[in-house]
């Protein structure tokens, strides 16, 4: 008879209950993992995908109401196990590494102490003897001196050093099955695939079975061997990597294979004409942060000086979109800050036939011509105004339409990011996320600018959801020949949509150019890396369905 | 930390005290009178004040006497009570000697209590004890202790009842349980406000840490509950505790006036009351600085304690 499935769930399902009465979660899910396997489950948020991770773990909140359904581990069925049955599985069992490593880990106490305590825990080891065990398991997760690792809080360690601890951690009593929570969506490209390549050979090594939860298609697609697609609290597809990429049963898995950056379906607005003056000019354009407070100089503190950007000089030609990528600390949102006239710099920065050397320099023309769109809706759109009072702000600050045309305008930058006109009286929090983002880049368009920043807007947004705003984008900018300064973390995205590429490292410009020649000779080696560490996804059925509205 | 961070605090602490003593030397220059007319009252004659005027130096420049002020200050001189005729000195060490103990008695009492108390809300959040908690908590707070000291007078001080002694002092090398009977009233009266403010702080910090992303990391590794709170919760929500028990000791010093005062308590601040009735300038001086003194010093130490709670305030 062959050995049970690891993981089995079936007929699963789970409603939260609310004020507004029981909300299902999941819905008659099914799943199983064999050893060795990992299966990748996908889907946007809200659609349950993390809820079915906390089901596993028996970590449900207290109003979650479970329906029915089977929870097996090996075997076993863990609904009906005891809390004090369940803190023996957990860690030992079944373990869990989370999204954020930064935050996952408890700051205060020093990692080795973190690492030690499961196995003090599960293993019945001596605090001494668990330290040494601790050791050996973070020099198998290529940690390259182990007992110094294990003494750093922290703080004291890069984000890829805290992720190998907690992967360290979540390997250390062998369990049978694995949890990961998007493990690498909060670490930067080159440190996210040596994350995903660690755990590839740790599966190897250790015939874990793993569940691979995350919203990212294309990234699920190169380590899972199957993957489950859920939305909604259902499971609406399942099957081999492959075959959902190359004949998806389901509009849904198409829309969302549909909305997986590929660098060859391009996106882009026409070329600029090459022979165009340029609009933006940085020059030489550095920025210094630090500095210390004076009652702290007055008692003889020196200022810690961190170096944001570093004699950074690069154009944008009139309707051009430049994309901009590097990981975090690469400057690249220092820059955008000193485009915007957020941020001090030295050097200079041309904007058409003028030159500024300062940030006070800046006047009231460059600002209404320069406009910017940050990451988060949520911070950069004022929770106490309507999308009307959002939108008329640039458009009386600037005298841009009498007041008498103020509705009508209002309406018509609605219509060009594709809201409905009713949603001049709402507030933002009546809006998703999507929605919200759409009000940022119609009030940045009302100003009717000839640059527009973009820094990371798409990152908070669902996979669907950020293609939908990627193309609308590309299209206002098409429309209205605005030029566009975007930047991203996102080389397929960026290859899809800009001209030009820039890549920053450590607050200097390591490379520029057009984005055709992405993949040539001429690429600096920090380029190359990158591009490496981030696989194209593989090709989708012909003729994918194009995303029309919100995803069912 | 390094030893240039505590000598910039210490020097930070020095500038605030020549700002107080610069201050309280200025006071009794504006006050209408000068020490010689207090001391030979409203009657002396212009030639007996102007000999002891120069007996005291009031006739000198100002600066000059503020320097002499300070000079005596920092030499162990603090001059002479007006109307006790004792060393300065003397008068206000005894006193502070028995304000500390009334102090550090409701501190540790404060400590032992309200931070279990929080804890415990925090842990059984929404339940009847967290409610309870909260509401004793926030009747606490409102309510001045002039008013908690006279209740606790009452019920459990009257002649009916008469648990504890109403007021007086017995120090603790004469009589330890004389000791603990007499400060039993003040402390807990100091105690019963700062427990409110504390317990609340203790609440909200531990939710927040209960509710983070690292507890829930401990609970996944199947750590016991127990392990969790005392391992990775409660270090984590006291740093924030220790920061308000550091601006309760501003509470404190203001609330040994009055608790002092109710219970004839004989520390600092029933003998500040009584310079001031007395208009007893030395004295007065003298205790203004050594309250800023403590105020400054303590606020000091609870950023060490912090530093020494969370490894990742490193002070440079």
């Amino acid at each position: 008879m062959a050995a049970p499935p690891v993981l089995e769930v079936a007929g699963y399902t789970l409603d939260y209950s609310t004020p507004a009465g029981p909300v299902t979660a999941l819905a008659d899910v099914g799943l199983a993992v064999a050893r060795g396997e990992t299966l990748g489950l996908v889907g946007e948020s809200g659609s349950g995908k993390t809820s079915l991770a906390w089901a596993v773990l028996r970590y449900l909140p207290a109003n979650a109401v479970e329906r029915g359904g089977s929870i097996r581990l090996s075997g076993e069925e863990l609904r009906t196990r005891t809390a004090a049955e369940i803190l023996e599985i957990r860690g030992r069992r079944i373990a869990m590494v989370f999204q954020d490593p930064s935050t996952s880990l408890n700051p205060t106490i020093r990692l080795g102490d973190q690492l030690a305590e499961v196995l003090v825990r599960h293993r019945g080891l001596a605090p001494a003897e668990a330290r040494g065990q601790g050791e050996a398991l973070l020099a198998r997760t290529g940690i390259a001196r182990p007992a110094e690792m294990m003494r750093r809080f922290p703080h004291e360690a890069s984000g890829g050093e805290k992720q190998r601890v907690v992967i360290a951690t979540a390997f250390a009593c062998n369990p049978e099955l694995i949890l990961f929570d998007e493990p690498t969506t909060a670490l930067d490209i080159l440190t996210a695939r040596q994350i995903l390549d660690l755990f590839a050979r740790l599966r190897e090594e250790t015939g874990v079975a793993a569940l691979y939860i995350s919203h990212d298609l294309g990234l699920v697609s190169r380590i899972a061997d199957r993957v489950a697609v859920i939305n909604g609290g259902r499971i609406v597809e399942e099957g081999p990597v492959a075959g959902i990429f190359r004949a998806p049963r389901r509009d849904y898995t198409r829309a969302l294979i549909a909305a997986v950056p590929r660098p060859d379906v391009r996106l882009a607005a026409p070329p600029p004409d090459p022979g165009a003056a340029a609009l933006l000019a940085l020059e030489g354009v550095s920025v210094r942060y630090g500095g210390a407070a004076f009652l702290s100089r007055l008692f003889g503190a020196r200022p810690a000086v961190v170096q944001g950007a570093r004699e950074v000089s690069l154009q944008v030609r009139p309707g051009e979109l430049l994309g901009v990528v590097g990981e975090s600390g690469s400057g690249k949102s220092t820059l955008a800050r000193v485009v915007a006239g957020l941020q001090e710099f030295e050097g200079r920065v041309g904007f058409r036939d003028r030159g500024y050397a300062g940030r006070r320099a800046f006047d009231r023309p460059y600002r209404r011509a320069v406009q910017i769109v940050f990451q988060h809706p949520d911070g950069s759109l004022n929770p106490r105004q309507r999308v009307r009072d959002i939108l008329s702000r640039p458009l009386k600050l600037y005298g841009l339409v009498p007041r008498a045309r103020l509705a009508g305008r209002i309406a018509e930058l609605l219509a060009a990011v594709r809201l409905p006109a009713e949603f001049a009286g709402r507030f933002p929090h009546q809006l998703s996320g999507g929605e919200k983002q759409r009000v940022a880049i119609a009030r940045a368009f009302a100003a009717e600018p000839d640059l527009v920043i973009c820094d990371e807007v798409t990152s908070s947004l669902d996979v669907s959801v950020q293609a939908q705003v990627a193309r609308l984008l590309v299209e206002l900018q098409a429309r209205t020949g605005t030029a566009c300064l975007f930047i991203t973390h996102d080389l397929n995205l960026v290859r899809q949509l800009a001209h030009r590429i820039a890549v920053m490292h450590r607050g200097e410009l390591v490379d520029l150019f057009d984005t055709a020649e992405a993949e040539t000779d001429a690429r600096h080696p920090y380029t190359r890396a990158l591009l490496a560490a981030v696989p194209v996804p593989p090709a989708a059925a012909a003729d994918p369905a194009p995303l029309t509205g919100e995803p069912p | 930390m390094t030893p240039a961070y505590l000598l910039r605090r210490l020097g930070a602490i020095v500038v605030v005290l020549v700002i107080v003593s610069l201050t309280v030397f200025g006071i009794t220059m504006v006050l209408p009178g000068n020490a010689a007319v207090m001391i030979l009252g409203e009657w002396a004659t212009p030639e007996q004040l102007a000999a002891l005027e120069e007996r005291l130096g009031l006739d000198r420049p100002v600066w000059a006497q503020y320097f002499d002020w300070v000079g005596g200050i920092l030499a162990g001189d603090w001059g002479t009570s007006l109307r006790l005729q004792l060393p300065v000195a003397q008068v206000v060490g005894d006193a502070i000697a028995n304000s500390a103990l009334l102090a550090v008695t409701a501190l540790v009492a404060v400590t032992l209590v309200a931070i279990p108390l929080g804890m415990l809300a925090a842990i059984r959040r929404g339940t009847g004890a967290d409610l309870g908690i909260g509401l004793v908590a926030y009747v606490g707070t409102a309510m001045p202790e002039f008013v908690t000291a006279t209740l606790l007078l009452v019920f459990l001080a009257g002649p009916s009842v008469a648990l504890f002694p109403a007021g007086g002092f017995v120090a603790p090398g004469e009589s330890v349980a004389g000791f603990l009977a007499h400060v039993a009233l003040p402390a807990g009266t100091l105690a019963l406000v700062m427990t409110a403010h504390i317990a609340r702080q203790v609440r909200s910090e531990m939710t927040d840490v209960l509710g983070s992303d690292y507890v829930r990391a401990a609970r996944l590794k199947g750590l016991r509950e127990w392990t969790v709170i005392r391992r990775h919760a409660l270090p984590n929500s006291l740093a924030p505790a220790v920061a308000v028990i550091s601006l309760d000791v501003g509470y404190l010093l203001g609330g040994i006036i009055v608790v002092e005062e109710i219970f004839a308590w004989p520390g600092l601040g029933r003998l500040l009351i009584y310079a001031l009735e007395n208009r007893d300038l030395p004295v007065i001086q003298a205790i203004t600085l050594v309250l800023a003194l403590v105020y400054a010093l303590s606020n000091l130490l609870s950023d060490l304690v912090i530093a020494a709670l969370d490894p990742r305030v490193r002070y440079a």
